[in-house]
């Protein structure tokens, strides 16, 4: 049932999606990374998480703790003044006992967490190192963390320090009451760590190491053992979050339809038959890059108004001169003199874009002007595909931001986002990498937007040639700096053998001008 | 009197309005649907005790439901007369509703009654000029352009309305206020909770993440099945999340997840 795992370009557009949600701010971006352990930079409003699967359990299980952990961090945006790094006591006590403020506030809102708050502990629990494990000072910090957070601890500890660290916990959850009763934050709770640290006898700066879902080998849980965490914790927690059924909790029946209709897309966006990458085209993978920056909603929702009349079919005619508009001979010739016609264009569009030097210094805004031209065209609901290419250590790479079958989301726009404007136009080359896919995939248009003449004529006008016996309309669209270097860009690429070829000197025209080449077909 | 009143006047739109009736100024009221547009307007004529006349407008509404078409009776030609002329006759109030998805030549003939002379030539019948009583008073409303069948209203049209208010969603307890004018023996808690999230569907729909962004009238409805015995995540699911599934799986998936995370059994 559960045989299919989660592609990270799937999580990514749900977790943007749920993040920004529930923090309830717009320009949140995700960033996948196995490099850290899950955290958040307040700062550059970034979540950075650890990959699905670095987590235990069966894949389902796996989602909803990543599901748990994205939860959390859209609350410590949401409630967090500052977030410190773990890696030394002082900070690593004030996130520990953030991460139980930020929960009680945040539930007060999202109650349907709790079932899934109490399955995430309970892995977090197998998490945990014995503490046995942890030499020096460290073991105190870590018991600290286990007793507040979980109310137990895993292995033993010295009687004396077990004191220490209860009185500890007591103190944390004394002025945790009162921080939640008079709606204090972080900065109050950051006066009151020295105390904690007193009483843990503990250095502010000792290093805490990293704890991260390990996926060891051996280490995996049974099922007896989880729920026997999951029965424990749920008790430990009945006083905040009320009886939850262990049972329920552990099936997590509510989020599974949701985790289903996940695995349909990520099967609907999986590659099947000729991979992408054996013919030397690449998927621009990091995650780590702010789409939101290239977002420019004003020109997006001005487009998406200007199409809509068109997408419904409505023309409205204004006629100055002529005879008197008689209405009913109108009606009488016109038979039947109303349809009123949904308009949807068929015509399947590949588009190309030239990410070459010659851009760079605008590279924002055509990158902008881009992402509104795909945004209009997925509200259209016009099938298209896009391409770009650059040059990348002395070799020109294509890149796939969008196949046909996907839709137009996020994960598309980090994609474009990252792809750099470097080098030339060797576009016969670039041809020639997508050659095989559009031979396969045979759509009606294939567009280029290019703002210089490809180093490769000759080369250029054969390809041309060999895409068009595929029955393939060949357009280019000549982008310049003004009307005139635009005109002669473009009238040179006439000479290459297109079919139509179209200039532009305003960057943000680009996604009239290729919607006026769709419905013009 | 105004005790049982439902409508709650949370901006101070119905002062602003009272003041524009008694200078003669015409008012546009610009807010996405749902926020009470039609219920402002409705209950300033009802206290000030002004008859209103009220058209709602669309692509096919055409230039003779406002002004009036000519009738055959008993061999005789009449003229029934539109909305716009009854009322600039009776010196009532008008209220345009949604007056940005009129099309063209209706507006042009709005805005011969609009300007200043406040009159029509009324051609479609005897061609006599109708004038409109001095205490003639018109209210429109648009909906912002990002709505499906809006246009840009023309700039000489939106210069008729000097008087222009703008109404969004009201804040969580003020909404809270307006639900319990409708709906009885509530529990607080749940009915907030529905708010919130009618909140974040709304803030995703104004970055276009999500097609549709849910107005009063749903939280007032939630209320009410909640009232009724609904539990609430059946409730926000009725009400909120149901609709989503017209645009996809995809889409339906994400309120409702939204909706499991924010809900408990």
């Amino acid at each position: 049932m559960q045989t299919l795992s989660l592609r990270n370009d799937t999580l990514i557009d749900i977790a943007t999606f749920l993040v920004r949600r529930w923090s309830g701010k717009e320009n949140v971006t995700i960033e996948i990374s196995n490099k850290t352990e899950t955290r958040t930079r307040l700062h550059e409003n970034r979540v950075i998480i650890t990959p699905i699967d670095r987590y235990n359990g069966s894949n389902f299980q796996k989602y909803r703790q990543f599901r748990t952990s994205l939860w959390y961090e859209a609350m410590r945006i949401k409630f967090c003044k500052k977030i410190l790094s773990s890696d030394h006591a002082f900070g690593f006590i004030l996130n520990t006992i953030e991460t139980r403020r930020i929960e009680l506030l945040g539930r007060k809102v999202w109650q349907g967490m709790d079932e899934e708050l109490i399955f995430n502990y309970s892995y977090m629990w197998s998490y945990r190192p014995i503490l046995s494990s942890v030499y020096g000072k460290a073991r105190m910090v870590e018991a600290f963390y286990q007793y507040f957070l979980i109310g137990d601890i895993k292995g033993e500890l010295q009687p004396s320090h077990f004191e220490k660290v209860s009185r500890a916990a007591e103190y944390a959850k004394k002025i945790l009451d009162n921080a939640i009763e008079k709606n204090y934050d972080t900065e109050w709770l950051e006066t009151k760590i020295p105390e904690i640290l007193r009483i843990l006898d503990l250095d502010a700066l000792i290093t805490v190491p990293l704890s991260v879902p390990k996926r060891g080998p051996g280490l995996a849980v049974t099922e007896q053992d989880l729920v026997k965490a999951l029965s424990k914790i749920s008790k430990h927690r009945e006083n905040d979050l009320g009886k939850v059924d262990p049972k329920s909790a552990l099936e997590g029946k509510e989020i599974f339809d949701e985790y289903n209709v996940l695995l349909d897309e990520n099967r609907k966006n999986e590659n099947i038959g000729l991979g992408t990458d054996i013919i030397g085209i690449r998927i621009p993978s990091e995650t780590s890059v702010d789409e939101t920056k290239i977002y420019d909603l004003d020109l997006i929702s001005n487009l998406k108004a200007k199409f809509r009349e068109w997408k419904t079919g409505w023309k409205e005619q204004h006629v100055i001169a002529g005879d008197e508009f008689d209405a009913e001979t109108y009606i009488e010739g016109n038979q039947p003199f109303f349809t009123d016609v949904k308009k949807t264009i068929k015509t399947r569009i590949v588009i190309l874009l030239d990410h070459s030097s010659s851009i760079s210094a605008d590279q924002l805004e055509y990158k902008k002007a881009t992402l509104a031209l795909c945004e209009v065209l997925s509200y259209l609901k016009v099938k298209f595909a896009v391409y770009a290419f650059n040059t990348e250590q002395k070799q020109v790479v294509c890149w796939l931001i969008k196949p046909e079958n996907m839709k137009w989301n996020y994960v598309a726009a980090k994609r474009l986002a990252q792809i750099i404007a470097n080098g030339g136009t060797p576009l016969a080359e670039v041809y020639d990498k997508m050659y095989p896919i559009l031979r396969s995939k045979k759509p009606d248009i294939f567009l280029t937007l290019s703002d210089g003449e490809p180093s490769d004529p000759n080369a250029v006008r054969s390809m041309v040639k060999s895409f068009k016996q595929l029955g393939i309309k060949m357009v280019a669209i000549g982008v310049g700096p003004d009307t005139t270097r635009a005109t002669i860009i473009a009238s040179n690429l006439k000479y290459l053998g297109y079919e139509r070829t179209l200039a532009v000197s305003r960057i943000n025209d680009i996604p009239k001008r290729v919607l006026s080449v769709l419905g013009g077909n | 009197m105004l005790q049982e009143s439902s409508y709650l006047d949370w901006n101070n739109s119905f002062d602003v309005l009272n003041k524009a009736y008694q200078l003669g100024l015409f008012v546009l009221v610009i807010g996405p649907k749902g926020t009470g547009k039609t219920t402002l307007v409705r209950e300033f004529a009802k206290r000030k005790e002004i008859k209103l006349e009220s058209i709602n407008f669309s692509l096919r509404t055409r230039e003779s439901h406002l002004v009036g078409t000519k009738t055959l009776e008993n061999g005789s030609v009449g003229f029934d007369e539109g909305i716009l002329i009854k009322s600039m006759k009776e010196g009532g109030m008008l209220y345009l509703d949604e007056i940005n998805s009129a099309e063209a030549d209706v507006l042009l003939r709005l805005d011969e009654a609009l300007d200043d002379r406040r009159q029509v030539v009324l051609k479609e019948s005897t061609g006599e000029t109708i004038e409109a009583k001095k205490e003639w008073f018109v209210v429109a409303t648009i909906n912002p352009l990002t709505h499906v069948g809006t246009k840009e209203l023309p700039p000489q049209i939106i210069s008729r309305f000097p008087v222009r208010i703008r109404l969004e969603y009201p804040p969580e307890d003020i909404e809270f206020e307006i639900i319990k004018r409708h709906v009885s023996g509530l529990n607080t808690e749940k009915v907030i909770l529905g708010i919130k999230l009618a909140n974040t569907l709304r803030q995703a729909a104004a970055v276009e993440e999500l097609y549709y962004s849910p107005s009063l009238r749903e939280t007032i409805s939630y209320a009410k099945l909640l009232a009724s015995g609904t539990s609430p995540k059946e409730a926000a699911n009725i009400v909120f999340a149901n609709v989503y599934a017209q645009w996809g799986n995809v889409e339906y998936q994400k309120v409702s997840d939204i909706i499991t995370s924010m809900f408990g059994n």
